[in-house]
């Protein structure tokens, strides 16, 4: 409480200068110093953090959404070939297992490592496969200098996290139709497909807390048009219109207008629940005694709104803003999935997952469904961070 | 309540008009007409220019394309009220309405069995659950229910598709029925044979319901069994099954009837990823290739379909609420 007394006394000081507030504030501060064995508050962060360090898997979860972030952004530098390259020769090079201890030919030998692949006929079913070669081992090194790429689109660099000597390969996940490592491409994928889902949540927030704050401080007519055209939006069936819109999206339309597009039409639809919590908070704390302090001390609505409503509210946009964001990464993962979503050059989990329509290929090469991991880890994530953040979000409620 | 009903009505019926407006949008929004696109499909099949010229300026008239959109817009809801005719599908060559009639009853048996397994099972979840707050069986259902709902279920689908096909070797997956069963009329053996078909996609649309009813229930049960009268019952020396079937269960179910309609476009939107995936004969599928291909009529008419059949889900979840539990008012 004691940020939102001091918040009046420095909104009174604004608007009514004669009050003599230097002074008034210092008698506070004094008035603290001089109780002597009195607590020190937490304040709110430190709460919410204690509460949600409890949570173990909400700690879990944010590890989860790190790990991916981080691949994501580095994408080239955890991939140990280049990430652009297509290489038609190697294509679908199923994983390669990493062996650890003495190698086929019975050698002693410590650390991790990877056989040669070769492409073989099999003498029964005259298939072609890849196959282990087992007589040409390659060590995997840590930190080794490979293909060249940019840092962030800015530095020029060719440390790679792993990789083998050269001539060998190494695929933890195997390799797609084009020879692409599944690895550094899904990594890569988590660029587009968190950036679209967080883009898409921002504009929902918006919206949605505009709309939840106008709806729950002004009340009357303002309200119920609101409230109507929320709960229209909200019966809406929110997945097929999704497609609807995404496939009206030009064939043409180059790939970063579809993205943005792409962004929107998610967040037209996703806002709604944000503008009810938010509504509802709003409403509780319209009449309570601090709003109610600075209306009377004539704050403006804009500024009631904004510094003294938001921050109450952000905590609860905040986890809608974690749940919000693994619905869009499902949902445009499917679109992808379609076609009607993200288009080449740029790639989304959903979009690799457009090679496994085909069920001969998929029946082949099974290792194509490793984008699957990507998106499970990135929602389950999100969503583990979500319910911890919930619960944590009001510390001062009673568990 | 019949004041609560008739009321709820008349909201819904105004956003049946608000989804009839945003579905035919949809339809509008494409660059070019139905009949320029027309056109452009006949000139595809290989028709002469000014064949395509008369046939675009006929159904121009035909359709009254050239009155005014809202003028338009009135005709095309006239004509789905009073024929049933929702426009015309090049790609099908019927009006959308006998597709639609063709492919709504599988689609709502696999909704509605989706929906009502996946509520049983969730609501016992819930119930067994609940009691058993931060045990071991609590936190195991928990993770599970995450996991459920954060599987892409399309992606389910494709693993689902994987084992049966490739594995199992399982044939005609696509279809309901088996071969034999095709002409066959309705019997007991035909029925089996139609779940061993639809069972993938029950089970995937189920599933994330399951997960979202045992959550909802297992905080409403809880909620319930912290109030007083439920102290009250114990205090009398019922057992504790006693107290929780037949004095918590009860009041806890009230929230999840309202649920219903919140879990109703979830079970369709799973219908509808799964049937694309499987190619089952339902809405979904002819939803997609409608999109793809640019059957406006389809694809505007499916989107009024599914906003229908929500509405409808919401507005029979909020009556029978209002049946169940006299307190509810509209505000």
């Amino acid at each position: 409480m004691s940020a939102e007394n001091s918040e009046i006394i420095a909104t009174g000081s604004s608007l009514n200068p004669p009050l003599d507030l230097p002074a008034g504030l210092s008698d506070i501060v004094v008035l603290r110093e001089a109780i002597p064995g009195q607590e020190e508050n937490e304040s709110y962060t430190q709460l919410v953090w204690r509460r949600f360090r409890r949570s173990k898997v909400s700690i879990i979860g944010g590890f989860m959404v790190i790990a991916l972030v981080f691949l994501a952004i580095f994408a080239d530098f955890f991939s140990p070939t280049t990430i652009y390259g297509v290489d038609l020769k190697a294509s679908f090079i199923p994983p390669q297992i990493v062996h650890f201890f003495n190698d086929a030919n019975g050698n002693f030998h410590i650390g991790p490592y990877v056989y040669n692949m070769i492409y073989t006929l099999n003498p029964k079913t005259f298939q072609v496969m890849w196959v282990e070669d087992t007589k040409i081992a390659y060590d995997i090194h840590f930190f080794v200098r490979g293909s060249d790429y940019k840092l962030l689109g800015l530095f020029p660099m060719n440390l790679h996290f792993f990789g083998v000597s050269d001539g060998g390969t190494v695929h933890i996940l195997g390799t797609d139709k084009f020879g692409r490592d599944l690895w550094g491409k899904a990594s890569e994928a988590g660029r587009i497909s968190l950036t679209m889902s967080l883009f898409g949540t921002i504009i929902s927030i918006i919206i949605g807390s505009v709309l939840g704050v106008a709806s729950g401080y002004y009340g009357g007519w303002i309200d119920n048009v609101l409230q109507r055209f929320t709960e229209f939006v909200t019966a809406f069936p929110s997945l097929p219109l999704f497609m609807a819109l995404a496939a009206l999206i030009p064939k043409t339309a180059d790939s970063f207008t579809v993205f943005v597009l792409m962004a929107c039409i998610f967040a037209i639809l996703s806002w709604t629940v944000l503008a009810r919590e938010v509504r509802g908070k709003v409403l509780s704390l319209r009449e309570s005694d601090f709003i109610m302090a600075a209306k009377e001390m004539g704050a403006s609505d804009a500024r009631i709104i904004f510094r003294h409503l938001y921050p109450n509210v952000l905590s609860h946009i905040i986890v809608i803003l974690t749940l919000t964001v693994p619905a869009i990464i499902l949902t445009e993962s499917f679109l992808s999935f379609l076609g009607i979503g993200i288009t080449e050059p740029l790639i989304s989990w959903g979009l690799m997952m457009r090679n496994t329509q085909d069920i001969q290929t998929l029946g082949q090469n099974s290792w194509i469904l490793a984008p699957i991991a990507f998106m499970v880890i990135a929602v389950l994530g999100f969503n583990f961070l979500g319910d911890g953040l919930r619960d944590a979000a009001d510390p001062y409620a009673a568990k | 309540m019949v004041n609560y009903i008739f009321r709820r009505v008349i909201v819904a019926f105004f956003m049946l008009i608000g989804i009839g407006i945003v579905s035919f949008i949809v339809i509008q929004l494409p660059p070019g007409d139905y009949a320029s696109t027309y056109k452009g499909y006949l000139l595809a099949r290989g028709a002469t220019q000014e064949d395509a010229d008369r046939a675009e300026v006929l159904i121009r008239q035909q359709y009254g394309l050239d009155k005014p959109v809202a003028e338009q817009f009135i005709n095309w809801i006239k004509d789905i009220v009073t024929k049933g005719k929702f426009g015309y599908s090049f790609a099908y060559g019927k009006d959308v309405g006998v597709l639609i009639a063709e492919r709504i009853p599988m689609t709502l048996i696999i909704a509605i069995l989706a929906h009502a397994i996946s509520t049983v099972v969730g609501v016992g979840l819930g119930i067994y659950v609940a009691p058993r707050k931060y045990g071991i069986a609590d936190n195991v259902w928990a993770i599970i229910s995450f996991i459920l709902t954060s599987v892409p279920r399309f992606s389910l689908a494709i693993i689902l598709l994987y084992i049966l096909v490739i594995d199992l070797k399982q044939p005609s997956v696509s279809s309901f029925f088996s071969p034999q069963f095709v002409f066959a009329g309705w019997s007991f053996a035909k029925v089996v044979d139609m779940f061993q078909h639809i069972w993938p996609v029950l089970l995937i649309a189920g599933l994330g319901g399951v997960a979202r009813n045992m959550r909802v229930m297992r905080g409403n049960l809880l909620d319930v069994l912290g109030s007083q009268y439920v102290q009250t019952a114990r205090s009398k020396g019922l057992k504790e099954n006693t107290v929780i079937l037949k004095h918590a269960v009860p009041n806890a179910l009230h929230t999840i009837v309202a649920y219903q309609g919140t879990v109703l476009p979830y079970m369709l939107a799973g219908e509808l990823e799964v049937a694309i995936v499987l190619g089952l004969p339902t809405l979904g599928p002819l939803f997609y290739e409608a999109l793809v291909n640019g059957d406006i009529y389809v694809s505007g008419s499916l989107l009024l379909i599914y906003g229908v059949l929500i509405l409808l889900g919401n507005l029979l979840a909020d009556i029978f609420l209002s049946i169940l539990d006299p307190r509810i008012r509209y505000s």
